[in-house]
């Protein structure tokens, strides 16, 4: 290995970059682009879901227990309450009605003894006697768990805060959680590690095949090879260059993530970006041994579907890879993007340094190392 | 003096059935142009390409500059220049010859030098930071010559230096290629012109992967009894198929 030809070879990558402007811009704006419209998308918590209340309590001599409740949930900005009358002559289907025309994601329903049930409970309860619940029903449009989920939990949680204020009903058990790690952490914090690996390899991965498959075609990688110049010093140089590629981008993604959605980066962003760079290098050799079996780069860019939907589905870069399904996790320890992945996250969100990371910076850096021999011997082979 | 730089033996290569070069036995000296001659499909660019280590030979062997093919040890004191228009059409003119200097570990004193002899005689000096994408298709093929010899190399090989270049440049060359011979440089080139052909110190005819004859331009015209080298080609194909 000769250092300086490497290099010569990396130089004259990114020298080829930077004299197509389009392509440049593509590889900054591109991942730009990306944590940007997956962090609007999925970045803020939900807000203004829209929700029906169907009040029918008659309330007691205290006022009524369902106006409290409903006060509390309109407290929060999750969910838009509008209030039904009760003036309907069947008002419960009037509320099923609005969920059904999907007007609203859900209604709430208090039914009319409701105050008077509940203070019969509290003071059977008091008494020592049994109690059967009396029930606030929730009319529910399933079709967005995330959402669902949501106003059930909003409900839930006005309705305990109620019995405790009114009534000083505290349960004697309460689960109390205390964060370790990723304190006010939101779903950004979790993602936007798994972007900024996604955008690196993606691109990565593309540059790498198209440049091959171009060099290629035009003769210049036989002439490369006439030259003192050796299949691994290429395959090197062209992994640097890549690699720096990646490297500009994640910083990118990463002063985005910043300084557009605050997300907190706890750890060392160098370790972020070391990680990046490794995943970049082995990218690039993918790719060189995917170009290899191409005649043309359409052939090539067929192979890319055939990684990026496993990387994207598998790699846990959406979802934790505890959502993936047992029989496919093998799958998963096998894709590069699943620790470089899993690094950044430990890294920006647990704050880790290379003490807990460095078993998949070894693995990411033996996977790299691999491909490249294997990329290298893929040109040696075909002389 | 004679030492033999290229020597092959028995050089065969196939491509399937196709017999693209038949047991190639060439000696060139030090301080040669050789031209390599032949209709289209001769064999030409196969045998450059097996001696330059791009293609493996099916049977028999080559030798440059006393190394076996495919060379390593001596890879630094060739130069070859591909038929098609192997250079990066993304880069500039000097981005190309520098990257080349680069494979061969070039000072950048050497570098500088060679890059403004090689830009003069290829008439591209002004043209030195234009994207190679912008150049005319004759100006290319020129930038792809001056990144062969910018090592400065004792052998090159050359195929079709000259093709889609004006009559003033090639002149031009011509006398670039002369001046390699006298500093005991080299020359391997293909050509389809005849009055090139001419300039050559010794020709090979190729036909069908077979060298049909060889020689001094004079002496071949003299053997096939005519007055040109073109018809000289042709009475040599005829016997060839006879
Ligand atoms: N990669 C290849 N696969 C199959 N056949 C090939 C290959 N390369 C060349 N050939 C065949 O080998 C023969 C010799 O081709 P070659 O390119 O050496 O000819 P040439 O003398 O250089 O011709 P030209 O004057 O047109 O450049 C031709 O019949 C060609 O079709
Ligand atoms: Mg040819």
């Amino acid at each position: 290995m000769n250092g300086h030809r490497m290099l010569a070879v990396a130089r004259k990558t990114l020298r080829s970059l930077r004299h197509d402007r389009r392509t440049a811009g593509f590889l900054i704006f591109m991942p730009l682009f990306m944590i940007a419209i997956f962090g609007y998308t999925f970045g803020g918590d939900l807000r203004d879901v829209e929700v029906a209340i169907l009040n029918l309590d008659t309330g007691g001599s205290d006022g009524s227990v369902a106006d409290a409740i409903i006060a509390e949930i309109s407290y929060g900005d999750t969910l838009k309450l509008s209030i039904l009358s009760d003036g309907h002559t069947d008002p419960l289907s009037t509320a099923e009605g609005v969920v059904r025309d999907a007007d609203a994601w859900a209604a709430v329903v208090f039914g009319q003894g409701f105050t008077a049930e509940v203070e019969e409970g509290i003071a059977a309860m008091k008494q020592g006697l049994p109690v059967s619940p009396c029930q606030v029903v929730v009319l529910l449009d399933g079709s967005n768990p995330n959402i669902a989920q949501a106003v059930v939990a909003e409900v839930t949680a006005a309705v305990q805060r109620v019995l405790v204020t009114e009534y000083g009903f505290n349960p004697p058990i309460a689960v109390h959680p205390e964060m370790i790690y990723g304190e006010g952490a939101e779903f950004i914090d979790f993602f936007a590690p798994g972007v900024m690996g996604l955008a690196a390899m993606m691109v990565t991965l593309m540059l790498s095949i198209i440049s091959f498959v171009h060099e290629r075609a035009n003769g210049t990688l036989d002439r490369l090879l006439t030259t003192p110049v050796t299949e691994g010093e290429i395959v090197g140089g062209y992994a640097l260059a890549f690699g720096l590629v990646a490297l500009v981008q994640s910083t990118v993604i990463l002063l985005a993530a910043v300084i557009l959605f605050r997300v907190e980066i706890v750890g060392s962003p160098l370790l972020v970006l070391l990680t990046i760079f490794l995943l970049g290098i082995g990218s690039q050799g993918l790719g060189f041994i995917l170009s290899s079996n191409a005649k043309n780069e359409f052939q090539a860019v067929q192979f890319m579907p055939l990684i990026l939907f496993p990387s994207i589905l598998l790699a846990g870069v959406f979802w934790p890879l505890e959502a993936v399904p047992e029989l496919l996790r093998p799958v998963s320890s096998f894709i590069p993007l699943t620790y470089a992945v899993d690094a950044c996250r430990s890294i920006m969100i647990r704050g880790w340094g290379l003490g807990e990371v460095w078993p998949q910076l070894l693995i990411l850096a033996g996977l790299a190392v691999v491909l490249l021999t294997l990329s290298a011997y893929s040109l040696k082979k075909r002389r | 003096m004679t030492e033999d730089v290229v020597v092959t033996n028995a050089l065969t290569k196939r491509f399937g059935e196709l017999v693209a070069v038949s047991s190639l036995d060439l000696k060139i000296s030090r301080g040669v142009v050789y031209g390599l001659i032949g209709p289209n499909g001769s064999g030409k660019t196969t045998a450059i390409k097996v001696m330059n280590g791009l293609l493996r030979a099916t049977s028999g062997s080559a030798r440059l500059l006393d190394e076996e093919v495919p060379v390593r040890g001596v890879i630094h004191r060739i130069g070859y220049m591909p038929q098609e228009m192997a250079i990066y059409t993304d880069l500039t003119v000097h981005e190309n010859l520098e990257l080349f200097a680069g494979m061969y570990s070039m000072s950048r004193g050497n570098f500088e030098g060679a890059e403004k002899d090689l830009l003069e005689m290829i008439d591209l000096a002004e043209r030195r930071d234009s994207l190679v994408a912008t150049l005319s298709g004759g100006m290319k093929h020129r930038v792809s010559l001056a990144c062969a010899l910018v090592h400065d190399p004792e052998l090159v090989f050359l195929d079709e230096p000259t093709v889609g270049v004006d009559p003033e440049l090639r002149k031009g060359f011509w006398d670039y290629f002369a001046e390699l011979k006298s500093a005991g440089k080299t020359v391997v080139l293909t050509t389809h012109y005849m009055d090139e052909a001419v300039r050559c110190d010794i020709v090979g005819m190729m036909r069908l992967g077979e060298m049909i004859a060889e020689g001094t331009p004079e002496s071949l015209m003299k053997a096939a009894g005519t007055t040109t080298l073109e018809d000289a080609f042709l009475a040599n194909a005829k016997e060839g198929s006879v």
